[in-house]
């Protein structure tokens, strides 16, 4: 599998902004595994869900601040998991984890997934 | 015509019936401490008013040591009537000491009346009424007043008309003949005014009347014992245990002779039993019977409540009927008050006399402020016995499980986390899911 660069070709004019990331999305497209978009989707309805619960708190209310902490930490958590899963499975990136095989990362993702949504139920009433 | 015919007999015989069964909320003995010089027989119908309320009356003279006010320190009598103004000396258990130490009692007061002459030395009288709040003009200086008085050659003996209160209950108007003292009160709030000297008047040697005003008109004012604000009759109720004491500055006041002036008949009598009832506890006694406090959800009280708590506070206060010797619940009382007090009141509200006869309520929401609380009742008016009552209970603050759960602005929150959780499963289960079809694909390439 090639390594991950996506700026090969882009121009240096003004105009090619769009030019560009149009293809960063499509080297993005091509240049990325299957399994790794799974986890991007997921890391992005993770920010999305955290910018919103950040948002209500800030602009509607804090009140019940423990609820608040669980569920935005849940959201922090679960990305800095994902995205250390992602590091380990990455194929971009697997040279620099060679003792752990995916299945072991897949593993400590899953355990520490569930510790943290643990900690978050408890919290969160 | 006819209901005034009726409310004549009424009153002619509540005056009838009235003081046959008239009978202390404190007890029956009563001393009465006389002069060597005073005939008793002088003051028979005063005697017999007493006697026929249900009084027992012992007297003992200055001079003889029997029988005592207290026996080992238990008082003998209830009640003490000190009519011996010229005595220079008391007996060690009439002393001023003595009589301060009886009437303070907590719990078994002795109630005192003390009647007062203008002649009046510098006795222990004089000082007893420093312990009061009392001060008397100089010796052998009785009330004028040429605008009150009977007779213009005798400025001494004035007619006076005393207020009607509700603390002279059996006095209901009428002329009094007074000839004797006046007196100074301080700003003691335990003083009770009965009846003032009238503003006309003055205190003077009678011999020389006009010298006491000449000697005040030359030293501009001062010295001159004068005025409307001078008192004749001055109760005195102890805080603690509510005895009674009564300051009376004539003498004629209780004497049979002062039953008519001149032919008509003054209401002496009457305004001197009046006085004797309110000394004796007979009249304006109050006491608190119960207290209760609780949630107004539950039915019985508790020892602590927790913050914000809707609590509701009783108490039950009957009032003396001297009439029928019986306690009676009385809701006539509308300025009570209930404090919620920790170091400060941090809540005062007002006690309503709710519909059951003798119960005062109160209803309020328990501050948001955890602690040792007490309810506390402090009612003092002139001339009432002081009600006092305080109820000490904890304010606990919520606990742990006590506070709403899965509050409505939470749910943004819950739903984060809950569709975090799903997204992990979701994920995982197609992490795995796809992982095989990676697999095969490898495989087949």
């Amino acid at each position: 599998m090639p390594p991950k660069k996506v700026t090969p070709a882009v121009s240096q004019s003004t105009s090619a902004i769009s030019g560009a990331l149009q293809d960063l999305v499509q080297s993005y497209k091509d240049n990325t595994p299957k399994r790794v978009k799974l986890i991007d989707a997921f890391l992005l309805f993770i920010v999305l869900s955290g910018v919103a619960q950040f948002a209500y708190c800030v602009l509607v209310t804090t009140f019940p601040f423990n609820a608040f902490l669980a569920g935005f930490g849940s959201t922090i958590g679960q990305f800095v998991l994902t995205a250390a899963f992602r590091a380990q499975v990455n194929p971009a990136t697997r040279s620099q984890f060679t003792i752990i095989s995916p299945e072991r990362a897949f593993a400590d993702f899953c355990f520490g997934s569930i510790v943290l949504h643990f900690f978050v139920y408890n919290f969160l009433g | 015509m006819q209901p005034s015919l009726f409310s004549w007999l009424g009153i002619a015989l509540t005056m009838l019936v009235a003081p046959t069964w008239a009978k202390s909320s404190s007890g029956d003995k009563v001393l009465v401490v006389t002069d060597a010089k005073l005939e008793m027989t002088d003051y028979s119908q005063f005697w017999d008013g007493l006697r026929s309320r249900g009084y027992d009356l012992t007297f003992r003279k200055t001079s003889e040591d029997a029988p005592a006010t207290s026996v080992f320190d238990v008082p003998s009598f209830s009640h003490i009537i000190v009519l011996a103004p010229s005595a220079k000396t008391y007996p060690k258990d009439l002393s001023p000491q003595s009589l301060v130490h009886l009437l303070s009692d907590s719990k078994q007061p002795t109630n005192i009346l003390f009647v007062l002459q203008p002649s009046t030395p510098s006795s222990p009288l004089r000082d007893l009424g420093r312990e009061f709040g009392i001060s008397f003009p100089p010796p052998a200086t009785p009330l004028i007043d040429y605008f009150n008085a009977v007779s213009p050659s005798n400025a001494t003996s004035l007619l006076l008309s005393p207020p009607l209160s509700p603390h002279t209950a059996g006095f209901e108007g009428g002329k009094i003949l007074y000839s004797g003292v006046s007196h100074l009160r301080s700003s003691n709030p335990l003083l009770v005014d009965f009846l003032n000297a009238p503003a006309t008047s003055y205190a003077a040697d009678p011999s020389e009347p006009a010298d006491a005003i000449m000697e005040a008109a030359a030293s501009g004012g001062e010295g001159l014992w004068a005025g409307g604000r001078m008192g004749l009759v001055t109760g005195f109720e102890v805080l603690l245990g509510g005895g009674r004491a009564m300051w009376v500055g004539s003498l004629e006041l209780f004497k049979d002779a002062a039953a008519s002036v001149d032919g008509e008949a003054t209401a002496n009598n009457a305004y001197a039993l009046a006085l004797a009832a309110w000394t004796f506890q007979e009249t304006s006694v109050l006491r608190i019977d119960a207290v209760e406090h609780r949630r107004i959800s539950e039915t019985s009280p508790r020892e602590q409540y927790r913050i914000k708590d809707d609590v509701i506070y009783r108490i039950h206060v009957s009032k003396f009927d001297a009439t029928i010797g019986e306690w009676v619940p009385t809701s006539e009382i509308d300025d009570m008050q209930l404090e919620f007090t920790m170091l400060d009141p941090h809540i005062r509200t007002a006690l309503k006399p709710s519909s059951a006869e003798g119960w005062y309520e109160a209803e309020f929401k328990a501050p948001d402020r955890h602690g040792v609380f007490k309810f506390i009742v402090d009612w003092r008016r002139k001339g009432y016995t002081p009600l006092h009552s305080s109820t000490t209970v904890s304010v606990v603050p919520f606990r742990h499980n006590e506070y709403p759960r899965f509050l409505s602005s939470a749910w943004p929150y819950y739903l984060g986390a809950l569709s975090t959780s799903a997204a992990f499963v979701l994920f995982c289960s197609l992490w795995l899911l796809g992982g095989d079809e990676e697999a095969k694909k490898k495989k087949t390439q």
